[in-house]
């Protein structure tokens, strides 16, 4: 987490007092305090950002909002400061702030992105990258590529990003053959990059496997092929090998790695809302899951504009004179070389490295000359700029000599007041936050977000695109791809139940707490419940589901109550996780034999609209109900003919009933 | 700041409302924008704030501002 002050601490007693003028109502003179608050710091706390943000928004100041938002990113990897300027910036969708590029980008998860995809906005934004977004429900991303007719293909994505965690992954914790699992999982992955390339033209991103941070086999396991730990590290390994360059990858094992497993994964959050990536790190993964698609998107910064005194050696050329200055064989000479070293990887990247100094040229070009432990040379500078003109004209002359615009430099020096010149004077040059301590250099700049690299050469870039187009000429690989296929692979088991005490808190949880597959919302409370248990005339049942990989649990509910010879369905619901499994398939399957055996001969259902259940808008229809007459779009009235239609079943759910059903007792 | 006013400039910004005032027995329906979302901001700030740690089940388990209050006035160690 870089976030740098070079500010004299934290000045809470000036933003409390911002504070409560703005709750009072004085938003000019709370402004005042935070803008003075906020001068402390080259790059101000992400907490203060917002408020900045918030004050202009309200204020209609929205330019000046922008750029509050834009500076949350900078301030820290504050989760909640950051979904707070996801949501300043949500707001002003409409605004024409200016973005260097647009693109669509779909994530489909394995766990909870829904907190995930402001922050991914947010950070996109920071690159000069405009998201419109596209999230499917949860745990969706095989359904969403493998059907052609997903709405994620509706929505005609530019980036699919593809955000998953190792519980996903069919892998035992022992295997007498890991090299077929291995390959097995690589096939299932580079399947769905094949058919997400056939079904649009969307660039896939790839999130490799973080390994959990506990291991049963403790150190045995590093040294089992089989273990899972083993595989799991091979996975990784296959998976960036096939990525080659037709498939982007986020590389979520050296991230979690470098914050350390713990904290990448927070079980807390899990268990709460199946968050496989802990709330506080994601601000870290959205920065880099855009810095990927930043470099995709070619907007990846060319040339590292560097400094030299106290930048890529310890003191002053010009005071200390060569042989003064402190390049390797001390502990601060180590570190400048250290930080050297990683400009030459940088170079060997595909950067250019061009100097900018303040100093007499012979004076700047002497110590490259005659110091045995400079790492960088003379001749690893694309342009040599030292004079006595200010940073702002060298900065320009550099641009122009390499023919570069001002938008493709980075500025590197360690003196924060000539960063604060080119900030305020060049605006569209990046200003690299140096840290105080050079060895920290390193870091400071493998967190930029706008230094990732596509390929390492053109042709490397330009074979990523015949990649794409090759795979989507591919004949479907029919028998390994279809969503059927997929859905008869997981060999799922429902067990239907009349609502028994033991399920009757889970039950009244899902009531209480699921929105998206949810006909009518209706919150019955648990006495209301155990009266409808009571009531002969109501159809009750509950539906709990396995499959390969997991037991899900109860996870879909159902009330119905007879009328005559109708059953009207008073409640229907489902948790999201097992969405687009064909769950309400085997529901309604269960409703119409319930309805046969009480001798009804049509099924009533209503759709009560809410702000979050668009999802099943359609889902009588998808049945074959017919629209009935009266009620409105808010509140829309279904009718199914039994003796028309028939019943039901879900072809890929074998469902068993665990006790006699509560039907036939009126 | 006493626990209840640190608590309550919590909520006002997680909600981003000055106007909100919080009392023991208000909980998440009192407040429309405080869904299951919401709450994950709220618990993280809290943590923040004043310097706990919940476990699992108080993530998801205080009833309402008041119990929250008390388990906060017990445990809290950062100062104001």
């Amino acid at each position: 987490v870089i976030v740098v002050d070079s500010g004299p601490g934290v000045r809470r007693d000036l933003v409390a007092e911002a504070d409560a003028l703005r709750a009072g109502g004085d938003a000019v003179g709370a402004l005042g305090l935070y803008t003075a608050a906020a001068a402390e710091y080259e790059n101000p706390p992400a907490a203060l950002c917002v408020k900045l943000a918030r004050i202009y928004h309200r204020l209609g100041s929205l330019a000046d909002a922008h750029q509050w938002v834009m500076r949350v990113v900078d301030g820290g990897d504050d989760f909640v400061s950051w979904q707070a300027a996801a949501a300043v910036l949500g707001a002003c969708a409409d605004e024409s702030w200016s973005a260097a590029r647009h693109a669509r980008v779909a994530v489909l998860g394995s766990y909870t992105t829904t907190q995930f995809v402001p922050l991914l906005q947010l950070a996109a934004r920071r690159v000069g990258v405009a998201l419109d977004t596209y999230e499917c429900a949860y745990g969706q991303y095989r359904q969403e590529i493998l059907d052609p007719a997903s709405s994620l293909y509706r929505f005609g994505p530019d980036f699919i990003v593809l955000m998953v965690h190792e519980r996903e992954l069919d892998l035992p914790a022992i295997s007498e053959t890991p090299d077929q699992e291995i390959e097995r999982e690589l096939a299932r992955w580079t399947t769905l990059w094949d058919v997400a390339a056939q079904h649009s033209t969307a660039r896939v991103v790839q999130c490799l496997f973080a390994p959990p941070s506990v291991e049963p086999l403790g150190h045995l396991a590093a040294r089992l092929t089989g273990s899972r730990q083993h595989m799991l590290h091979a996975l990784n390994l296959r998976l960036g090998d096939a990525a080659g360059n037709r498939v982007s990858v986020v590389d979520c094992a050296r991230l979690a790695s470098r914050v350390g497993l713990e904290h990448w994964f927070d079980a807390r959050y899990w268990h709460l809302a199946k968050h496989a990536v802990a709330p506080a790190m994601q601000p870290l993964l959205a920065r880099h899951t855009a810095a990927v698609l930043a470099a995709e998107l070619g907007l990846t910064r060319k040339c590292l504009v560097l400094d030299l005194d106290n930048t890529l050696w310890g003191g002053v050329v010009g005071e200390d004179g060569a042989g003064g200055v402190q390049i390797g064989g001390t502990a601060v000479g180590e570190a400048f070389a250290d930080f050297q070293q990683t400009l030459l990887d940088y170079k060997r990247k595909g950067l250019l490295l061009a100097i900018c100094s303040k100093n007499n040229l012979a004076d700047a070009r002497e110590p490259f000359e005659t110091r045995p432990d400079m790492r960088l040379s003379l001749g690893d500078f694309a342009c040599f700029v030292a004079d006595w003109r200010p940073k702002a004209e060298q900065v320009n002359d550099v641009a122009h000599q390499l023919d570069l615009g001002l938008d493709s430099l980075v500025f590197v020096d360690d003196n924060p007041a000539e960063r604060e010149l080119i900030r305020q004077s060049l605006p569209e040059v990046e200003v690299l936050t140096l840290p105080d301590e050079p060895a920290q250099f390193s870091v400071a700049l493998a967190e930029h977000p706008l230094l990732e690299t596509r390929a390492l050469t053109a042709e490397d870039a330009q074979r990523a695109g015949q990649y794409a187009a090759r795979a989507r000429i591919l004949a479907s690989r029919e028998a390994a791809t279809s969503l059927d296929a997929f859905h008869r692979s997981l060999e799922m088991e429902a067990v239907v139940a009349p609502f028994t005490d033991a399920d009757l808190p889970r039950i009244a949880q899902l009531i209480s707490k699921s929105n998206q597959f949810n006909l009518t919302t209706r919150r019955h409370s648990v006495q209301r419940l155990e009266e409808f248990r009571q009531d002969p005339h109501c159809v009750h049942f509950s539906l709990r589901l396995r499959d390969r990989f997991t037991d899900h649990g109860l996870v879909s509910v159902l009330i119905a109550l007879q009328r005559g010879t109708a059953l009207d369905i008073d409640t229907w619901l489902m948790s999201c996780r097992v969405i687009g499994r064909t769950v309400e398939a085997a529901m309604f399957g269960e409703l119409c034999h319930a309805a046969e055996r009480r001798g009804c001969d049509r099924i009533d259902g209503t759709y009560i609209r809410s702000s979050k259940n668009g999802m099943v808008a359609d889902l009588f229809e998808r049945f074959g109900f017919e629209r009935a007459r009266g009620g409105d779009e808010a509140v829309v009235r279904w009718e199914y003919d039994l003796s028309d239609h028939g019943s039901i079943a879900s072809p890929f759910i074998q469902t068993g009933s665990a006790v006699d059903m509560n039907d036939g007792r009126s | 700041m006493d626990v209840h006013s640190r608590l309550e400039s919590v909520f006002r910004d997680v909600f981003d409302d000055d106007g909100l005032q919080i009392h023991a027995a208000m909980s998440a329906p009192d407040i429309e924008a405080w869904d299951s979302l919401a709450h994950i901001n709220l618990m993280m700030r809290i943590e923040d704030t004043f310097g706990v740690h919940f476990t699992n089940a108080e993530l998801g388990g205080f009833a309402n501002v008041g119990e929250l209050e008390r388990f906060l006035a017990e445990r809290s160690t950062a100062g104001a």
